[in-house]
């Protein structure tokens, strides 16, 4: 058996923490019944049990992580695991926000603007082809830890492949960001 | 309507279904060929490392929805095609194992131990050989059993379970789940907590769509696909592609295969086979008709059950030198898990695994086929429909398992050079083959930050040691188990206290405790 650890410790206090605080400021905010209402002399399940009971499981689940479980079951997010995740965001959001915008920005001095377009060649390819190619070709090259000319072909070759399989044999297929702009 | 007919209306709606093309002036219906298209998908799937069986379900569900839309003439050819993804995946599995000592699942790490070596004494053929025909028995006994024991379990489910006993059972299950899925019970506790709470925003039966914030984006609740796909897939692409940044594991597996001996198995090696296959198909099976304990956990037992009858035997080379029968007892066990699998889906509703997600999830969105008991509900005179479609999947099922016997074979030990694609360079095209695909169900970048959300959740919950399945099946049960308690309430007259109304339901709650103090007194074992 192994000791009380730390990161269990924390982890269980702290989900702890958060499964009461949504139980009693979240759900009992933002529902509109309550645990258990009385309508015309009938009881029902109020709309905030459910959600309380899930995060009840939150607390339990919590404190038996930070009584119970020792050494061998603890795990840590280290400053690595933090720093990997926020340049992975980084990356996502410009890739993410290229293919919401490229399209709209390229289309600035057409006539009506990007709207009317949005469902023509060549026009509904540019947010996707470019967003794409970012976001896969970025991420080669973040886990290669250098740039290189075969992650930008590869990304094109898949950004391309996808056009093919979604666009190509069906009408009613609406590629990113078509649907919303 | 007997249950003959239903199984012959089951075998017509397969093999009658709309029909694809003519061979020779006999019509080839749709399904068989979704069938043959998926499971020989399923085999190059399950031999490349980085992608496993549930990640090729969960991306060709949107595309095969696009194809044969919302009708119920889809549910066969959509499910009967993730079905043979799911089985080929499973065999397709032991070919990286077995060729560049890689184990692209974890349940395939044990392949390992016995097929490497054969590789490296020239015996690579005869070793994918053995991984064939143990894995394709194992999943053939699997199947036999789920079709045996499915609809046994939901007419006994029906005939007895109340509203209470219902509820109870469903908490049980998700307690199970939480408790034997993962190390430490309290993490399962916590995971499944998440996704019961991620299933309840934006739903309710007020007109205020609880848990909104007031804002219109979560008045909508999360999208399905967002939340599953999210967690499952994302969340694990984010936690390989950090694994290989930081390992700098960037090199394809490489280095040729030299086939310098026999290749062929001969009727002794095995009928000298047949005992090890045998009693790791029925541990397999056993253990995957429980919902939440993977095929992981089946493959080790299997193993070490073969491991003790082997040591006895004196055979040479020693289990873990490249003993065929290390091979056979793994591959056995682990296949067998996926039919049975099925057993809780289709009796109860239950999803046990990340494969029986994606078919749930598939019937959720076609609509006509809800897997519970009540599909193996009698109507009388009248034809229940869903049963048709529950015969005609199991139908599915052994179709997939003769192309297996047939062409499987010969089609995984093609497969080798899938092992050769680098994952760092899969794995972005994952990423967004998954977004891209989310995008053109939902048709909302909404949608598309969801996803990236929930892989981050995902991610973080692997990195804690959280298994992130728990969470998937208790997203996908939460509306269930609060309507389900719902009317329980109701039809006990208001009684608070009816989920111990009566005997059984007290039966389940027990358990239920049991499990969870029984799991806190469990000895650890060291983390995968």
């Amino acid at each position: 058996m192994g000791r009380f650890n730390r990161a269990n410790l924390a982890l269980g206090l702290g989900v702890a923490i958060l499964g009461l605080m949504i139980a009693t400021i979240w759900v009992s905010m933002d529902t509109a019944s309550g645990l258990i209402e009385k309508v015309r002399r009938q009881v029902t399940i109020g709309d905030a049990l459910a959600p309380t009971a899930a995060a009840m499981f939150l607390v339990v689940g919590g404190l038996l992580v930070a009584a119970f479980d020792r050494d061998d079951t603890a795990y840590r997010v280290s400053v690595g695991n933090l720093a990997f995740v926020t340049s992975l965001l980084i990356l996502l959001f410009v890739s993410l926000a290229l293919m919401r915008w490229a399209g709209p920005l390229a289309a600035v001095f057409a006539e009506g603007g990007y709207r009317p377009l949005r469902d023509t060649a060549p026009w509904k390819y540019i947010g996707f082809s470019l967003g794409g190619t970012a976001l896969v070709a970025g991420l080669i090259c973040f886990v290669e830890r250098r740039l290189s000319w075969r992650a930008i072909w590869v990304a094109l070759v898949a950004t391309l492949a996808l056009i093919l399989v979604y666009d190509l044999p069906f009408d009613d297929l609406l590629l990113p960001p078509n649907g919303d702009v | 309507m007997g249950w003959l007919d239903y199984v012959w209306l089951g075998i017509l709606a397969v093999f009658q279904g709309p029909e694809m093309f003519s061979l020779f002036g006999i019509g080839i219906s749709v399904t068989l060929v979704m069938i043959l298209m998926g499971f020989l998908l399923g085999i190059a799937v399950g031999s490349t490392p980085g992608l496993a069986g549930p990640m090729a379900m969960a991306i060709a569900l949107p595309i095969l929805i696009s194809i044969f839309g919302f009708t119920p003439d889809a549910l066969l050819p959509v499910m009967g095609f993730l079905l043979g993804i799911m089985k080929g995946a499973t065999i397709g599995g032991a070919v990286p194992a077995i060729l560049f000592n890689t184990p692209g699942t974890p349940d395939a790490y044990m392949t390992t131990l016995d097929g490497y070596p054969m590789t490296r004494r020239g015996e690579a053929k005869k070793a994918l050989r053995v991984a064939h025909f143990s894995s394709a028995s194992g999943d053939t006994f699997s199947d036999i059993v789920l079709i045996l024991c499915a609809p046994f379990l939901a007419v006994v489910v029906e005939r007895y379970l109340d509203l209470p006993e219902k509820a109870a059972l469903l908490i049980l299950s998700l307690a199970f789940i939480a408790a034997v899925i993962s190390n430490s019970v309290g993490k399962g506790l916590i995971s499944l907590g998440l996704g019961l709470l991620a299933a309840y925003v934006g739903t309710g039966e007020d007109f205020y769509p609880r848990l909104s914030l007031d804002t219109q984006v979560l008045a909508q609740g999360f999208p399905v696909a967002a939340v599953v796909l999210g967690v499952l897939i994302v969340g694990e692409v984010f936690c390989r592609l950090e694994d290989i940044r930081r390992d700098r594991r960037l090199k394809s597996s490489s280095g040729d295969i030299v086939q310098a001996k026999a290749t062929r198995l001969s009727g002794a090696e095995l009928r000298g086979l047949m005992p090890y296959i045998g009693r790791s198909a029925i541990i397999g099976t056993a253990i995957g008709a429980l919902p939440g304990i993977g095929s992981t956990l089946a493959a080790t037992l299997g193993y070490a059950s073969a491991q003790r009858r082997y040591r006895r035997s004196g055979k040479t080379p020693k289990m873990g030198d490249g003993a065929p029968e290390g091979i056979a007892a793994t591959e056995a066990a682990n296949s067998s898990v996926s039919g049975a699998n099925l057993i809780p889906v289709l009796s109860l509703g239950i999803p046990g695994n990340a494969a029986a997600v994606f078919l749930i999830l598939a019937a959720e969105t076609i609509g006509g086929f809800n897997p519970g008991p009540s599909v193996f509900r009698q109507m009388g005179d009248a034809v229940n429909p869903e049963m048709v479609i529950a015969f005609g999947l199991f139908t599915c099922m052994m179709i997939a398992n003769l192309l297996n016997w047939t062409i499987g074979g010969v089609f995984m030990r093609s497969m080798g050079f899938m092992s050769r694609i680098p994952k760092h360079v899969l794995l972005p095209v994952v990423l967004l083959l998954t977004l891209t695909s989310i995008y053109v169900q939902e048709t909302r970048m909404a949608a598309i930050w969801f996803t990236v959300a929930f892989g981050i959740l995902g991610y973080a919950m692997r990195r804690l040691g959280i298994s992130p399945l728990p969470f998937v099946i208790a997203f996908i049960l939460g509306g269930n188990l609060e309507q389900t308690a719902r009317q329980a309430f109701a039809a006990t007259g208001c009684d608070p206290l009816f989920l111990v109304s009566s005997a059984v339901s007290i039966l389940f709650m027990a358990l239920t405790a049991s499990i969870i103090v029984l799991s806190l007194k469990r000895p650890k074992e060291a983390p995968e």
